[in-house]
């Protein structure tokens, strides 16, 4: 028998929410590259998750590498030079993704653009169990962590910020620091689309291929470009998550898929405004589901899907293969 | 004779493996205006999309200014010097209208030779006055004539020394055409050389100096355009009398 707790207490509520914008940044960021790779090549990749796999472990090693090499934080001055280490092993995990992620495109998805979308599900599948036993062949089976600082683990190692005094309850800075990122890459994403001449070409690309190549664009470079784009992003998230005290796993990469799937259907596929505001909603359900009721965990997310597709088929922002 | 502008010689475009033009022959000159004419789906459109490598050709061959064009990635063609409005009008919707004629210049400006983007832009909109005033406006939300003028424009971005239009006065009132022929005349005027499709042979007459006729996928005549339209076979064969 589950006891359903009677009432919440405040300061948990607000945990569990924050808990639930921490997770629905990290989503943000993985779903967003799903729904652009999407929109703009027209594939979805069922391997999108293992980037942010992989960003994780690489996460682990690369942090790992400073850790023992730096001194742990002691005084301000150490902190800011750790915590600077830290956003380093970060970008550089994130950084890697890029030519994985853009060789991928040129070498496998390319011959398949015009292919049925059951060739292109069955290739990026192939491609999701080849990077997870890529995974396991480099790190091993069990959950990795980043080396402990001190006998202590990053976050806690970061966590400084006195969060109680602020808030009046307490809070890990590193998630909150995730969640401005997260609130980061959205901004940046929407200005790149919409006031580069970078973006709004790749946008021209996933309006109209045709039209665009007779104005001289390359679609395969374009292509090529997102493709990395996202498993930057992707990357990104899961170095970042990884960062956060949770211990990085093979099979991270696929319950971030399934629930990626989730956050761009409730936002409309294709759409960034669409991915953020589904990625904070299933974060924060997702969490409060956590802590109060476990067994639906899962379950808790895909009800609001369907909820979101009997009120709205099309999605929050139905923008359907096209980036707004 | 100096070679023409653009040849096309015994083009066989395949879509999904059907070929869909049986060996079309036509060339356009220096400074010349042609036309394409011939029922809906009679080739013109395929014979465009072979041109600009957007259709494969089985066979056959596309030069331009000497160049085989063939050999080139489609994405090289426009830099050629080729500007293309696809039939419809295929804009960037969600972009506003000036954005949509920069976007060729970002792309492919440099390797063109357009220096002065801005200068570009505004040169574009001088032709186009009726578009000028709405050159913020989304372009979903223009109407069908001025689609038509800012998917020309934009094709006139890279400064083309051909302009290929496929079927711009089609679906427009009486009067638009008039307004867009005009438009269309004034670019022949500036020297830049034209190939458009026409399904109407009545539009074109009065601003093409050289015609050809097609039909099923083949060049059945061509000529001076104010006489072939007088041609009582290709009268019956325009109005769909020809089976």
């Amino acid at each position: 028998m589950i006891e359903l707790p009677l009432f919440i207490d405040l300061g948990d509520a607000a945990v569990h929410t924050l808990n639930g914008i921490f997770r629905g940044s990290i989503l943000f960021m993985i779903a967003s590259g799903l729904t652009i790779i999407f929109g703009v090549l027209g594939v979805l990749n069922l391997a999108h998750g293992e980037f942010y796999g992989i960003g994780a472990f690489l996460l682990t090693s690369i942090a790992t590498f400073f850790v023992v090499r730096i001194a742990a934080p002691t005084d301000p001055l150490s902190t800011a030079i750790f915590a600077a280490a830290i956003v380093i092993a970060v970008l550089l995990s994130a950084a890697i993704l890029i030519p994985i992620a853009g060789a991928i495109e040129a070498t496998v998805i390319r011959p398949i653009y015009d292919r049925a979308e059951m060739y292109q599900l069955l290739l990026t599948y192939a491609l999701l169990l080849i990077l997870v036993d890529t995974i396991r062949i480099i790190w091993g089976s069990q959950p990795v962590r980043p080396a402990a600082v001190d006998g202590q683990q990053i976050h806690a190692a970061l966590d400084v910020i006195p969060m109680e005094e602020l808030f009046g309850f307490q809070y890990s800075s590193v998630r909150i620091f995730t969640i401005f990122i997260g609130i980061g890459t959205f901004l940046f994403l929407l200005w790149f689309f919409d006031r580069t001449k970078t973006g709004r070409i790749i946008r021209a690309t996933a309006i109209d291929r045709e039209a665009a190549t007779a104005i001289g664009v390359s679609s395969d470079r374009v292509f090529t470009l997102v493709f990395a784009l996202g498993g930057f992003f992707a990357g990104f998230s899961g170095a970042l998550y990884s960062v956060s005290a949770i211990p990085a796993t093979a099979e991270m990469g696929g319950t971030a898929l399934v629930l990626s799937f989730v956050v761009i259907v409730i936002g409309g596929l294709g759409s960034i405004r669409g991915s953020f505001v589904g990625a904070i909603l299933v974060g924060v359900v997702w969490s409060w589901a956590i802590a109060e009721y476990p067994p639906a965990e899962i379950a808790a997310p895909f009800a609001l899907m369907i909820l979101v597709l009997l009120v709205r088929p099309e999605g929050l922002y139905g923008a359907w293969g096209e980036i707004e | 004779m100096s070679d023409p502008l653009l040849a096309v010689t015994n083009n066989k475009a395949t879509v999904e493996g059907f070929t869909v033009t049986h060996g079309v022959d036509l060339s356009v000159d220096e400074g010349e205006a042609v036309a394409l004419v011939g029922r809906n789906g009679a080739g013109k459109t395929s014979t465009f999309r072979g041109i600009m490598g957007l259709t494969p050709l089985a066979e056959g061959s596309v030069k331009f200014k000497g160049e085989e064009l063939t050999e080139l990635r489609p994405e090289l063609i426009p830099v050629r010097g080729i500007g293309y409005q696809p039939e419809g009008r295929d804009l960037f919707t969600g972009m506003t209208v000036e954005e949509n004629l920069r976007l060729p210049i970002w792309t492919s400006g440099k390797a063109r030779g357009v220096e002065d983007e801005d200068a570009m832009v505004e040169s574009i909109l001088d032709l186009f006055d009726e578009l000028s005033h709405r050159r913020d406006t989304e372009v979903q939300n223009l109407s069908g004539g001025q689609g038509k003028m800012c998917a020309i424009g934009r094709a006139m971005a890279l400064d083309p020394d051909l302009l290929i239009l496929d079927e711009p006065l089609e679906g427009l009132a009486p009067i638009v055409v008039e307004e867009l022929k005009g438009y269309i005349q004034e670019i022949i005027d500036r020297g830049i050389s034209v190939l458009i499709a026409e399904s109407n042979t009545s539009h074109v007459p009065d601003i093409v100096e050289e015609m050809y006729v097609i039909e099923r996928g083949s060049i059945v005549d061509n000529g001076d355009p104010k006489e072939l339209t007088k041609d009582p076979d290709i009268q019956e064969l325009m109005q769909g009398g020809g089976n």
